[in-house]
């Protein structure tokens, strides 16, 4: 089970963030080819990512590339950069129905088999960005065996749907929430929320971060460093769900090492998704301590 | 960790109410407005201007940093905008102004400090080496011993007077090194005015003609002189240009006599005659004086010859009268240019008949 | 491979380096490397230099370096960039660029 609360964008482009970015300990690191690097910097970026993955440096932290989409003159390049330095997950933008994925899946394979490295070793991540997006989500989700997550992209969506971002608690991102979420659950995988991009407003972030907990994301994507603090504070459990959870697992082992099929606590019956839940918990705590 | 600041590009022509607020910061930052300057890179923190980098084709001036931003990295980002813009542009070799203090700041900025006028103004370029790899071909060229000169001439076109003013210098000297003006900003062309300029002085012996350079009476070294019709000549720039020469390319050419025309006709280039005495024989340099020699012009008739006045001449399209002006070479270039139109044929109807 | 026109890569920015490529007079190959930090990497800026320009078979041009403390990687990185550029190259070759 891995631990995705926060996935951390890091312009390909800037030799100062991708130098040093590693020291904030995100989950995950997406190294960004495609909106925050402009086009003439596109060359320039995609061999900056391909050699810092070639290093050490985000060694222990999950390694994302953005790339453009595979229609544009930089997508299939940005591909064969990515898994030729052994991302370990390649993110799709603007992904729109499974048959974007078919065709990214099919070039991952393609590409994995000439350099000699593990079939099915790069995963895949959707980003969503549009109201085809979230129609399709489940499909999207399902299209590949490579699939670890969808992450909604809210800038792109709320134009597309006519609308605009508010602050966290805002109800612009209900349904596409709710969908990618749902089609995320139903497909095993992962759901990431969209960036929250003042990156002053811690209280705005929190607000929005509670929300999206609540709601179920595993996590959400980062545009600052300065965040990763917060969300990872904000996912910690607190006291009382952490001695909840050992209990749990306790119990869990104790009926497992006494060949009982049942487990109970306190008088109560706990069911396995119980037993992942308090798994989780405690794999957040020991991640990030306790809730401040 | 987003860029909070926002670079982009201004024309100052376009965009009157952006050049307004540039001219405010380089107020503030004690420089002038420079109407040369076509296009700005700005950079902005919200609504506000806090910086600015001014390019005149390929020199860069007008650099202004709001206090509060100087000394963070805002000013490499600055730099380095600027430089994607000016090779967008096809400016790859780019030169710089600046006050003498600041060129440990834009050592940054990856250019190096090429000549300093003490306590006025540094011009810089943006490499390490190509002033030295041009001296180094120019020393390719050198010829040793004796007494060696140098013109500089725009030879546009190349004249009578042009010709006896080299021929003075020859007689003068053991070896003669002249430089044609590269930039194209004359009636006649760069190639055209070498073409001439080396068939009409193809009798002296002790010649060589060189291919002008950026770092001769150039846009770059010299802006006023390509400044038309304005003949305010800004002492700064006669001093770059001429300490360029005393320090760089005399060394490289052991030239030690730089012979000049008087110069009458053209405020410009009268100014920069005296100030040549100036800086290339008494001002403080880390090279040995150049002795000026000024050559007084030959003369028509009590007028001297020049290439303006040929240029008068061909604007009245009289032909005829420019014969006596120029040697042989030059007429047969005029004559195939300017003389097989129709309207310069009545004009030298009289000629023909 | 060959410098055929003049190009830049990478930037003036703190952990960066601006790369410059232009075409040599006489084909041979110049590099002029100037850093902050050139007394204590001087010698391994250049050796990841010339490590990069050999992969990519450069033969001839003249590369300018202004380095602002940059890794490894990413004097490679913009080594191989300005050099692509400059060579006109739209193929990546991963190969050489390993």
């Amino acid at each position: 089970m891995k631990l995705r609360r926060s996935m951390l964008f890091l312009p390909g482009s800037k030799a100062a963030m991708l130098s040093t970015a590693f020291v904030y300990k995100p989950d995950c690191v997406m190294f960004d080819l495609e909106d925050a690097v402009s086009l003439r910097e596109k060359d320039s970026a995609r061999l900056m990512v391909f050699h810092i993955l070639r290093t050490d440096a985000y060694k222990g932290i999950e390694t994302v590339v953005r790339i453009n989409p595979l229609n544009t003159p930089y997508g299939l390049k940005d591909l064969e950069a990515a898994i030729r330095a052994g991302a370990d997950a390649v993110r799709l933008p603007k992904t729109d129905c499974a048959n974007d994925i078919h065709e990214l899946d099919a070039e991952v394979a393609r590409i994995e088999m000439e350099c000699g490295c593990p079939i099915g070793r790069t995963k895949l991540l959707a980003a969503i960005e549009s109201a085809s997006g979230v129609i399709n989500a489940v499909s999207i989700a399902t299209a590949s065996k490579r699939m670890i997550g969808i992450a909604l992209a809210g800038f792109d969506y709320v134009i597309d749907m006519q609308s605009q971002r508010g602050d966290g608690a805002k109800p612009e991102l209900f349904y596409a929430r709710c969908a990618v979420l749902h089609a995320a659950r139903a497909a095993g995988i992962d759901a990431f929320d969209v960036v929250y991009s003042d990156i002053n407003d811690d209280a705005g972030f929190l607000k929005e971060v509670e929300l999206i907990r609540h709601l179920g994301f595993n996590g959400k994507s980062l545009i600052h460093p300065r965040q990763i603090e917060l969300l990872h504070n904000a996912y910690a459990p607190t006291e009382k769900e952490v001695s909840y959870s050992r209990r749990v697992i306790e119990a869990a082992a104790k009926a497992e090492k006494e060949g009982v099929g049942v487990i109970a606590l306190d008088g109560k019956m706990i069911d396995a998704p119980i037993v992942s839940q308090a798994q989780r918990v405690l794999q957040r705590a020991e991640a990030s301590g306790i809730r401040r | 960790m987003p860029a909070e600041l926002r670079f982009h590009t201004v024309h100052a022509s376009e965009s009157p109410q952006e050049s307004k607020q540039i001219e405010q910061l380089l107020t503030e930052s004690d420089l002038g407005w420079d109407s040369r300057v076509e296009t700005f890179v700005v950079c902005r923190k919200g609504a506000a201007l806090v910086a600015c980098a001014g390019i005149d084709r390929n020199v860069v001036k007008c650099v202004a940093i709001s206090p509060a931003f100087r000394g963070t990295s805002l000013s490499l980002q600055l730099g380095g905008e600027l430089l994607k813009v000016a090779m967008e542009r096809g400016h790859f070799h780019l030169f710089l102004y600046t006050k003498p203090d600041n060129t440990v700041f834009f050592r940054g900025w990856g250019f190096y400090p090429l000549v300093e006028v003490r306590d006025k103004v540094a011009l810089m370029e943006n490499s390490p080496i190509a002033i030295r790899r041009y001296c180094s071909d120019l020393r390719a060229l050198r010829k040793h011993g004796g007494k060696i000169g140098c013109i500089v001439m725009n030879a546009n076109p190349f004249t009578l007077g042009h010709r006896y003013l080299a021929d003075v210098a020859a007689e003068s000297c053991d070896w003669l090194h002249v430089f044609i003006v590269r930039e194209e900003a004359s009636m006649f062309s760069y190639a055209e005015r070498y073409e001439l300029a080396s068939q009409g002085l193809s009798h002296i012996k002790n010649i060589t003609v060189h291919h002008g350079s950026e770092y001769i009476v150039s846009r770059a070294t010299f802006p006023s002189y390509f400044l038309k019709g304005k003949c305010t000549v800004d002492q700064c720039f006669t001093a770059i240009d001429l300490l360029l020469f005393r320090e760089h390319i005399a060394p490289a050419l052991e030239i030690t006599y730089r012979y000049v025309g008087t110069e009458p006709a053209c405020p410009v280039t009268s100014r920069y005659n005296k100030d040549m005495k100036h800086w290339l024989e008494t001002a403080d340099s880390r090279s040995p004086s150049i002795e000026v020699v000024v050559v007084p012009r030959i003369t028509l008739r009590g007028s001297p010859i020049s290439a303006s006045e040929v240029r008068r001449l061909l604007q009245n399209k009289s032909l005829q009268e420019i014969k006596k002006l120029v040697p042989e070479t030059t007429m047969r270039q005029l004559i195939s240019r300017f003389g097989d139109q129709r309207r310069e044929t009545e004009m030298t109807d009289g000629d023909d008949h | 491979m060959r410098i055929i026109t003049e190009a830049v890569a990478g930037s003036l920015e703190s952990s960066d380096l601006l790369v410059k490529v232009s075409p040599s007079r006489d084909k041979t190959l110049e590099i002029y490397v100037t850093s902050d930090v050139i007394e204590q990497f001087g010698t391994q800026i250049r050796h990841v230099v010339d490590d990069t320009l050999k992969r990519l078979a450069v033969t001839d041009g003249l590369i300018v370096i202004e380095d602002k403390g940059a890794l490894d990687y990413a004097i490679r990185a913009r080594v191989q960039t300005a050099v692509l550029r400059g060579a006109a190259c739209k193929e990546l070759n991963w190969e050489q660029l390993s």
